[in-house]
């Protein structure tokens, strides 16, 4: 049982990251109602992006920044305009096989540009680690735990103070009110999707520093964060935020005692199971609307 | 509901059901099927073959998404997993239990309707992207399954299959594979055409069009759902047992995800919601991929810097940029154009 509490340590810590991602997918959907698919495909595609300044180009972390922004907030616009703008009033259906495409569009991009093995980011945090009780925490997890908490406290805040979130929170109610105060709701979509964008890239650089910039892992990613979205609820972003804790444990947990039994990979498949077993019980998540459904 | 030349009126009921209408239809049909069954197979090399092949077991399974997912309005992204149950079944029952074909095609797809059951129950209670979620973890939990089934699906070691066998013939070259193939495909369009006419597939456009409307008429939308789910994943476990006889080899990188989305893609590029269009589709995406293949060489040369293994990347990227482009611009798919052009035939040279 010594097991347990550095189990569910390490877990908390994967699920901030988690956490962080599934806000991406709250926010457009709230925002446009748009579930957006290809999450994992742009977690992937910002790490290698950032990869490419900082070892290719030999950039500076702040240049690296204010380039990925400009990046970011480029293919924000590219898929609001283009791809989204298009289908409004389509069914869902499309936008669903859109956002699909999306990601495989992203991906081979990836593929194309950046082939071959796993790259891994130039240290710049002091390795070690940190013992507390029986629990062992490496260094690069608390800065991890420290950066995440920033972002979703920069996040909060902008949501609940900044006179831009809110907004936004007015046009995620109701795009026709919106429309009729003055908002552009098509940028607001672009913000939103800008967002998310950069709420994906924080969480892919997290990850790839500590498990190297690697395609496959990083999409898993973005695909796990679906599950925590499904168990949150899909409006609500305290619910991404503590389901992504309680997936992250969970799957911690998971791996470590039932890995030994069912041969190994299990922290793969266990957020889906959940996720089928969330659908069945409770489909609207831990904190989602229950919309009325008729049929 | 087709339309037909001018002059041509229904007086029955079997007339306005009836599929060949016209002479001119029948002898069309006649030729196709001389065609596909006589000329090709003659004069195909046996590559040629191999891409019909591959297509025809696209369409069965193509045709089975359509069901769902055009005519019923269910989305699925686990399409490939519910071939990949088919397929394994296949296998198992044939290497182990030494099953011969006649026996295994039905259990495929008796196992492949079972698992669509089960991953259908939640749709009692979702819709919209939550069915596509939902099969979604699907997909990754069956692969995981398989991947982790020890002897039972030799997981990374990949379950041999035997080339299948009927009436004392057995189908191991690709000409004979063609007619397997082919009759399948035939049969399992001329089922599609025929169910989408019967109350159930009346059912399945009404839960699509509006799901509330339906259920004030009276249909049990829940069995309704199901209903579709079950013969999608029939279609899907064929097509799967049909690719385990053929392929003679599983493994799990048969079946990704990748290509569930593409054949959610391409059912749209041929035209959700018509058996022409999902054949269509299938016939779209296996073309594309071999166009693709063949010109991947001269995009090595064009562009030294992409080496050969990243042409992956440049397939994804071209496939979604075709399934993007048919979104926004044709949601109807290439059956839309295609009824165009057969109506600016019939209309040719007056706009009656």
């Amino acid at each position: 049982m010594e097991f347990f509490p550095q189990l569910f340590v390490s877990g908390l810590l994967t699920g901030s990251v988690y956490a962080l991602m599934a806000l991406g997918i709250v926010v457009i959907y709230k925002a446009s109602g748009v579930f957006n698919f290809a999450h994992g495909s742009i977690v992937a595609f910002t790490a290698y992006l950032i990869w490419f300044y900082v070892v290719d180009l030999h950039l500076n972390p702040l240049f690296t920044v204010i380039l990925t922004l400009l990046a970011i907030a480029a293919v924000a616009f590219l898929i609001q305009r283009f791809i989204l703008y298009p289908l409004t009033g389509q069914p869902v259906l499309a936008a669903i096989v859109a956002t699909l495409a999306l990601a495989e569009i992203v991906a081979g991009f990836v593929t194309l540009f950046w082939p071959g093995p796993a790259r891994t980011y130039p240290a710049f945090l002091p390795t070690g680690t940190i013992l507390l009780g029986t629990v062992v925490i490496s260094v690069e997890e608390i800065v991890n735990l420290l950066v995440c908490a920033l972002a979703l406290v920069v996040f909060m805040f902008f949501f609940q103070r900044s006179k831009l979130g809110l907004t936004m929170r007015g046009t995620a109610e109701d795009h026709q009110l919106a429309r009729s105060e003055g908002v552009r709701v098509n940028r607001i979509f672009v913000l939103a999707w800008f967002i998310a964008i950069v709420m994906a890239a924080i969480g892919g650089f997290l990850m790839a520093f500590m498990h190297g910039v690697n395609q496959e892992p990083l999409i898993a990613l973005g695909m796990k964060s679906l599950a925590v979205v499904i168990l949150g609820g899909m409006e609500s972003i305290l619910g991404a935020v503590i389901g992504g804790l309680v997936i992250g444990v969970l799957e911690a947990l998971g791996a470590g005692y039932l890995d030994p039994i069912l041969g190994g990979g299990t922290e793969e498949v266990f957020p889906f199971a959940i996720l089928l077993i969330v659908l069945l019980i409770k489909p609207y998540g831990l904190f989602g609307y229950k919309r009325i459904e008729r049929v | 509901m087709m339309k037909k030349p001018c002059g041509t009126f229904d007086e029955t009921y079997a007339q306005d059901m009836s599929y060949i209408r016209t002479v001119f239809r029948g002898g069309l049909l006649v030729v196709l099927f001389v065609i596909l069954l006589v000329v090709f197979p003659i004069f195909a090399s046996d590559y040629m073959l191999g891409i019909m092949n591959l297509i025809g077991i696209t369409i069965i399974s193509m045709l089975g998404l359509n069901i769902l997912t055009g005519y019923c309005g269910q989305i699925s992204i686990g399409h490939v997993a519910f071939m990949a149950v088919g397929a394994y079944t296949t296998g198992i029952l044939s290497s182990h239990l030494g099953w011969p074909f006649w026996a295994t095609l039905p259990s495929a797809m008796l196992v492949s309707g079972i698992m669509g059951l089960i991953v259908g129950l939640p749709a009692l209670r979702i819709k919209g992207f939550y069915i596509a979620i939902s099969t979604l973890a699907f997909h990754y939990i069956m692969l995981w399954v398989i991947l982790h089934g020890g002897d039972l699906t030799k997981g990374v070691w990949g379950l041999p299959c035997d080339p299948p066998e009927l009436f004392g013939i057995v189908f191991d070259t690709e000409g004979r594979m063609y007619y397997l193939i082919m009759v399948l495909a035939v049969v399992a369009t001329i089922l599609a055409f025929n169910l989408v006419k019967t109350k159930f597939g009346r059912a399945f456009i009404a839960i699509r069009d509006n799901d509330i409307a339906a259920e004030f008429m009276g249909l049990n939308i829940f069995h309704i759902k199901a209903l579709s789910f079950i013969i999608c994943s029939m279609y899907a476990g064929g097509a799967g047992c049909l690719l385990a006889h053929y392929v003679g080899m599983l493994t799990v990188e048969q079946f990704p995800l990748i290509d569930s989305i593409w054949y959610l893609g391409f059912l749209i590029v041929g035209g959700a919601g018509s058996i022409t269009g999902a054949i269509l589709g299938a016939f779209a995406f296996r073309i594309i991929a071999q166009v693709v293949l063949f010109l991947s060489p001269f995009i090595g040369h064009l562009i030294p810097s992409v080496s050969v293994s990243s042409v992956a990347g440049f397939t994804q990227m071209l496939f979604g940029s075709v399934i993007i482009l048919f979104l926004v611009l044709e949601p109807r798919g290439l059956n839309h154009r295609w009824q165009i052009v057969l109506s600016s035939f019939r209309l040719w040279p007056f706009p009656h």
